[in-house]
């Protein structure tokens, strides 16, 4: 959806440089109609939104082959198949698969090829279209030159459910398309007017088709994508997939017209190398920082989405010791000091390249850390990690809490772990435990390992809750407690239905997940998704002694 | 929006009224196959209308699976007659006709007769040329269809070079390598060093006997290699996990639990490789600087 709007604006762009345009070259067709929308144009802006024009359908601002070959190093190959592969001006070409690893630039050079070629195409990603109805509506609105505006309540011009209804709007919307724009080719008078469109065949492209998958009825979405080309039999339009899998993970036992594949392999170092130092002010001071970094980190990643944040942040710490970047001499002497400073830092980054960076306190974090050392700056770290930085209320912390525990020890420790007065007994633990039950437990630590959580029935869960939640509430009237008891276990025996309602609330954010059935007894178990670090943190934020009930060997 | 009721009624209406003007009706149902998962009403409904006299009609299914009729309903397979046309692929003569046919220029088309001449002439050498016969063999033989062998010959035509106009024997040699990818090998070109020490920590949990195994497992054996071996390639846990889910993504490895997988976390759930032994020593191999102890690991 979000191309509509781009398209919309580069349209603004290319009307006004028509306008400046029109006094020099022979107007064409299209900057008639503009010169009398002048006035429009330049009062209300926002009624442009509203009639689309033909030339919404190209990129706009054409660009030069050389132009297009700088902007991608690396990929030179793959441009130049790719203009082979679709040919001259108006040649019918069958449809093209293109795939490689994420980050690669598959859509960017396909779009901007099509900036370069100037010829008009109908993007849409499976990404924003999420079923089948939202992506044959998205493209019948791009190809019909329809926007979806409050003047018309947002609605599309057809709806349309059901795949044989697309096919049959589809090929109305490009006949009557391709007709138009081969009446405009007719009708340009002279050969040097610069037409907005070149040609008259129209590309439909699709990306993200790896998400096809996962939807419901998906082999059959995919066989009547790959089939369109010969149900339409219109060789004016060609057909373009992007995807991350390769073809042969889309395989199926229907005939469809072979797509041609086209590979864009992962980048190497170099093609790394050269894209990283774009944009760069300082080469020399990249560059060098690069034949620290980039070897290193190309063997956890080549993927450049990953890599870059990575850089980024450990850039900044790189050109730390410089005052003005702008103004260093780089000789060996420095050139050993940055990297010696960098050393702690390439280490920590390294176990943590894939860490989702929290943007929430980049300004504490630059003001109070970074006079530390890199060693303390580690601690620093460590210890914001430990408090939670999401809210849950106190019922679904204790839930929480009490889940990991089912999960995490064995049922026949809960005995001596929570005495039937309902509250823990530490003294009671240190009294030794039957040696059947020891190796009982020594076995769940093995499956711990290997088989991951254990399963619970949902009566031990509300039973070790009880547990837990007494203790608290004996733990708080010593402290004077807080008012927020009363909701939880004021009268502690009855399991209210807001325990209930928390419990689901924690599965669906699958903190708690449902599954593993006991085969004797039918009832639905229970298993605790959550780590230990987490479950610490929770604790810990309820000051909570967690430790002292998990059974370690 | 009428019912199959409805539907149904309208239909055998118009058998009726085809088959009181002399008129026969012919259905072909293509992807024949796709008809019959499910309960085969539609194939039901529409033989059963068939069965009155008043109806003159047939039906032709299309589909590319020999052994369709064995899915058949038993009240649909009654009903079919039992006739079968067996399309085979053409012979080696017949495949080079149909090769000159799609090339050939017209001769009395828009396009200019000297050019047109020209250029089947010098189409002409090439067909008889003995290594653009074993191409189309090679093409032929790994995958024997019409469309796969219009697609090699599309992408020849493609890189046509514009400045001579002829097609030359380099434009089907150039368009070979796109028949014969590998596209195992290619994800394997495409993975880092730490997605390489998971696939051989995986192999080596494969060759150990060890049939059901997930995540946790693969990450005890990568610890162990790095305990016996020291290599510089040691890294935490968070970081194998994305990598693992990476070589998941790619689809060089894959969950053996299909249905059941929502009740796990993913470093708890069974996985396996999907490619072989020799594939991976293959791609480590082609692999530029790939480190020497992961080929002798593997060995």
């Amino acid at each position: 959806m979000v191309k509509i709007y781009t398209f919309c604006t580069s349209s603004i762009m290319v009307k006004e440089e028509s306008l400046k345009a029109a006094k020099r070259i022979t107007p064409s067709a299209y900057s008639a109609p503009t010169i009398e929308k002048n006035s429009a144009v330049k009062s209300k802006k926002t009624v442009d939104l509203c009639f689309p024009l033909l030339s919404d359908l190209v990129y706009g601002n054409p660009i030069s082959l050389d132009a297009l070959l700088s902007t991608f190093p690396g990929r030179r190959t793959q441009i130049l198949e790719l203009i082979q592969l679709l040919g001259p001006l108006n040649s019918p070409t069958l449809p093209l698969f293109v795939y490689g690893v994420p980050s690669t630039g598959k859509t960017s050079i396909i779009l901007q090829l099509f900036r370069h070629l100037n010829r008009p195409f109908v993007y849409s990603s499976f990404r924003t279209c999420y079923n089948p109805r939202n992506l044959f509506e998205s493209v019948l609105n791009l190809l019909l030159l329809h926007h979806r505006v409050a003047a018309n309540g947002y609605s599309s011009t057809k709806r349309c459910d059901k795949p044989s209804d697309f096919v049959d709007f589809l090929r109305d919307a490009l006949t009557s398309l391709i007709k138009r724009l081969k009446d405009d080719v007719k009708n340009s008078v002279s050969p040097q007017s610069v037409l907005p469109i070149d040609g008259y065949m129209i590309y439909l492209i699709f990306d993200h088709l790896e998400l096809v998958r996962e939807w419901g009825k998906s082999t059959s979405m995919l066989q009547f994508l790959f089939n369109l080309h010969d149900n339409l039999n219109i060789p004016e339009v060609g057909f373009i997939f992007i995807s991350n899998l390769a073809p042969d993970m889309f395989c199926s036992n229907m005939t469809y017209v072979e797509q041609i594949p086209v590979y864009f392999p992962s980048y190497t170092e170099d093609d790394l190398r050269q894209i990283l130092l774009r944009n760069q002010e300082n080469q020399k001071l990249y560059s060098s920082f690069l034949n620290v970094v980039l070897r290193p980190f190309c063997r956890i990643t080549r993927r450049l989405d990953e890599l870059s944040p990575i850089f980024e942040s450990l850039y900044m710490q790189y050109c730390k010791p410089i005052g003005d970047p702008s103004n260093v001499i780089l000789s060996e002497d420095m050139k050993r000091r940055l990297y010696s400073n960098l050393m702690p830092h390439i280490t920590s980054a390294r176990n943590e390249t894939f860490r989702v960076l929290d943007y929430a306190a980049p300004g504490t974090e630059t003001s109070t850390k970074f006079e530390m050392k890199g060693c303390k700056r580690k601690l620093e770290s460590s210890k914001k990690s430990d408090e939670l930085d999401f809210h849950m209320s106190m019922s679904a912390k204790y839930l929480l809490i009490s889940a990991f525990l089912a999960s995490r020890n064995q049922a026949t420790l809960d005995a001596s772990l929570f005495d039937s007065s309902g509250g823990s007994d530490s003294r009671k633990r240190r009294r030794k435990t039957p040696d059947k039950v020891k190796a009982q437990q020594e076995i769940s630590e093995d499956d711990l390992q290997t088989k991951g959580p254990g399963s619970f029935p949902l009566e031990r869960l509300l039973a070790i809750f009880q547990c837990l939640a007494s203790v608290a509430e004996g733990s708080s009237d010593e402290d004077g407690g807080s008012d927020d008891w009363l909701g939880i276990g004021g009268e502690s025996a009855v399991v209210t239905s807001n325990i209930l309602l928390q419990i689901s609330s924690l599965s669906n954010v699958k903190f708690i997940l449902k599954g593993g059935s006991c085969p004797l007894e039918g009832s639905v178990r229970y298993r605790c998704m959550v780590s230990e670090d987490l479950a610490l943190k929770v604790a810990r934020s309820l000051r909570f002694p967690l430790a002292k009930y998990i059974y370690r060997r | 929006m009428a019912s199959s009721d409805d539907n149904s009624q309208f239909m055998l209406a118009t058998l009726q009224e085809c088959g009181l003007k002399h008129k026969t009706l012919v259905f072909v149902l293509d992807e024949f196959d796709l008809f019959i998962q499910g309960k085969q009403r539609l194939l039901y409904a529409l033989l059963d209308a068939l069965q009155s006299i008043s109806s003159q009609a047939v039906v032709i299914g299309v589909s590319c699976q020999l052994d369709v009729e064995k899915l058949l309903d038993k009240r649909v397979k009654s009903r079919f007659s039992h006739r079968f046309l067996l399309f085979l692929p053409p012979s080696k003569n017949d495949l080079l006709k149909l090769v000159e046919h799609a090339l050939y220029l017209p001769i009395d088309s828009s396009i200019p007769q000297d050019y047109a001449v020209e250029y089947n002439a010098k189409l002409d050498a090439i067909l008889e040329d003995r290594r653009f016969q074993e191409i189309i063999d090679s093409c032929w033989e790994s995958y024997p269809t019409i469309r796969h062998l219009m697609k090699f010959l599309f992408h020849a035509v493609s890189s046509l070079n514009l400045d001579s106009g002829y097609l030359s024997f380099e434009n089907f040699k150039a368009a070979l390598p796109s028949m014969q990818r590998q596209p195992k090998m290619e994800s394997l070109r495409d993975c880092s060093v730490l997605e390489l020490y998971i696939l051989v920590c995986m192999k080596r949990l494969e060759v150990k006997e060890q049939n059901s195994y997930n995540f946790s497992a693969v990450m005890k054996e990568y610890k162990s290699i790095y305990g016996s071996f020291h290599t510089p390639d040691y890294y935490g846990q968070n970081v194998c996990l994305r990598a693992f889910e990476h070589l998941l993504q790619c689809g060089l490895i894959g969950f053996t639990d299909d249905r059941g997988g929502h009740n796990q976390i993913i470093e708890f759930r069974p996985v396996k490789l999907l490619i072989s032994l020799s594939e991976l020593i293959y791609g480590l191999k082609s692999y530029n600087s790939c480190p020497a102890l992961l080929l002798k690991l593997c060995a």
